[in-house]
């Protein structure tokens, strides 16, 4: 009889736990999963036109970067960019009629398997994690300035996309900070579009959410010709305080090392006209490249210092207006840069969707 | 006698559970209002009214991962944004926890 008693009181003591811990699990996590989030393909990416002068010759650039997202399920992503950039010179530098050709280009190609938090799987033609630029900032209504830095070359060799497999993800999750890392391989590659060295690098980056604070470093290894490494140090910070936008990145390799430093500043403090201003970014970029041997790609042969100032105005949030002056200064001739033109992100559904 | 303790044991942990669960339901609520200038009306709002949490941690996020690259975006359809937020899961190395805030957020 008391036996029967005691598990009486212990079932009903295990309820009592169940019915505690499943009301604080509701408070917690309540109805997290519902959503109306559809999962149909999209197609996105940027079009522009930039009518750039550099040293005094004209060149008109039309582009269009579409990215295809497909996704399989809710943890695998089918993800592409192509590039279809146009180049058009007067055909003899000052003047005559604008020629020039279409490139195409397949910028990455892969698949994603989200695992979870910590690891994200992806295979195929990946965009090469370095630094700031190449994965982050390159798409041409994402950067500020449209030019590339200098040393954009540093550590994205041959085409800045790998051929291989990557893994990446947050390593360590705190409310008041994070860690994200991304591991890759790449084996050489001379098949048309799908074009890479064999590299291995990676890439490791505190972001601190409260700070708005992300500080970062990357490596990589040439592992083929001239074995090589490349490193890079960069940060991002937009403080609370202002609509500031500060990046910062110090790259070195075997052939050369530099920095670039860019502020971005929306007006929207501006006391008077806010109706214009608060739409208006300025932009600056000062960057340095000095070589150390010469015979690198994609870098100059030259120490080469620039110093760029720009402007873009958003008539949307998807959609503005830019225009830079630029400064180049090397032993091979200074010259000036300017560049005018717009850029508009689109992004759409391939077909109407269907809700999760 | 036992019974009886143990049953009444049983029900001061249920409403204490009960009491925790609202509790932070408030806390969040008054967070959110906070968050958004309105004066708090605990009276009013129902303890279940969580997805006002939601909104305030989404935003958090949004506004905090979107500018460490480009201009947020002022809209996305919810047609889509479960297949955005795989993409940018990838690209910015957010959680799976960041994840589902902002699919909840964007796509409530």
């Amino acid at each position: 009889m008391m036996e029967k008693k005691l598990r009486m009181t212990r079932s009903r003591w295990i309820l009592a736990f169940f019915l505690v811990y499943a009301s604080m699990a509701h408070a917690q996590g309540d109805d997290l999963q519902k959503n109306s989030a559809g999962y149909v393909p999209v197609i996105s990416g940027g079009i522009g036109y930039v009518h750039n002068i550099n040293g005094g010759i004209t060149t008109l650039e039309p582009q269009i970067n579409p990215v295809l997202l497909l996704p399989l399920g809710h943890h695998v992503l089918v993800e592409s960019r192509t590039s279809f950039s146009g180049s058009f010179q007067r055909e003899f530098q000052t003047h005559g009629p604008f020629t020039g050709k279409v490139f195409k280009s397949v910028d990455y190609a892969q698949a994603d398997w989200l695992l979870n938090t910590h690891i994200t799987a992806t295979a195929g033609k990946y965009l090469l994690p370095f630094g700031l630029y190449n994965e982050r900032l390159s798409p041409l209504w994402i950067r500020n300035l449209q030019d590339s830095p200098i040393t954009s070359g540093i550590g994205t060799r041959t085409s800045g996309a790998g051929d291989g497999v990557m893994l990446r993800g947050m390593a360590i999750e705190h409310p008041s900070w994070t860690i994200q890392y991304s591991a890759y391989f790449s084996a050489l590659s001379n098949v048309n579009q799908l074009q890479a060295a064999r590299t291995a690098g990676g890439d490791v980056s505190i972001f601190l959410p409260q700070r708005r604070l992300e500080i970062g470093t990357s490596y990589q290894r040439f592992l083929q010709g001239k074995e090589i490494n490349s490193e890079a140090v960069y940060a991002s910070w937009q403080p609370h305080a202002a609509p500031l936008d500060l990046k910062v990145e110090f790259d070195q390799s075997y052939y050369g090392r530099g920095y670039w430093i860019e502020p971005a500043y929306m007006l929207s403090q501006v006391p008077k006209g806010q109706k214009f201003f608060q739409h208006l970014q300025v932009v600056a970029r000062m960057e340095q490249f000095y070589l150390v041997h010469s015979g690198g790609s994609s870098i100059p042969g030259v120490d080469t210092q620039k110093f760029s100032f720009g402007m873009n105005y958003y008539l949307r949030d998807d959609t503005r207006l830019l225009a830079s002056y630029g400064r180049q200064f090397s032993s091979q001739g200074n010259a000036n840069v300017w560049n005018f033109g717009f850029t508009h992100r689109f992004l759409w559904p391939l077909w109407p969707g269907r809700k999760k | 006698m036992k019974i009886r303790i143990s049953a009444l044991l049983i029900m001061i942990l249920a409403i204490g559970g009960a009491l925790f669960s609202a509790s932070k339901l408030v806390a969040s609520d008054q967070a959110s209002d906070k968050a958004s200038n309105r004066p708090s009306d605990n009276t009013k709002t129902p303890p279940a009214k969580a997805p006002i949490d939601y909104q305030a941690e989404g935003d958090r996020i949004f506004t905090a991962n979107c500018s460490r690259c480009h201009m947020a975006p002022m809209i996305i359809s919810p047609r889509i944004t479960g297949t955005v937020l795989m993409h940018m899961r990838v690209r910015a190395r957010l959680s799976r926890h960041d994840e589902q805030i902002l699919l909840k957020f964007m796509a409530p």
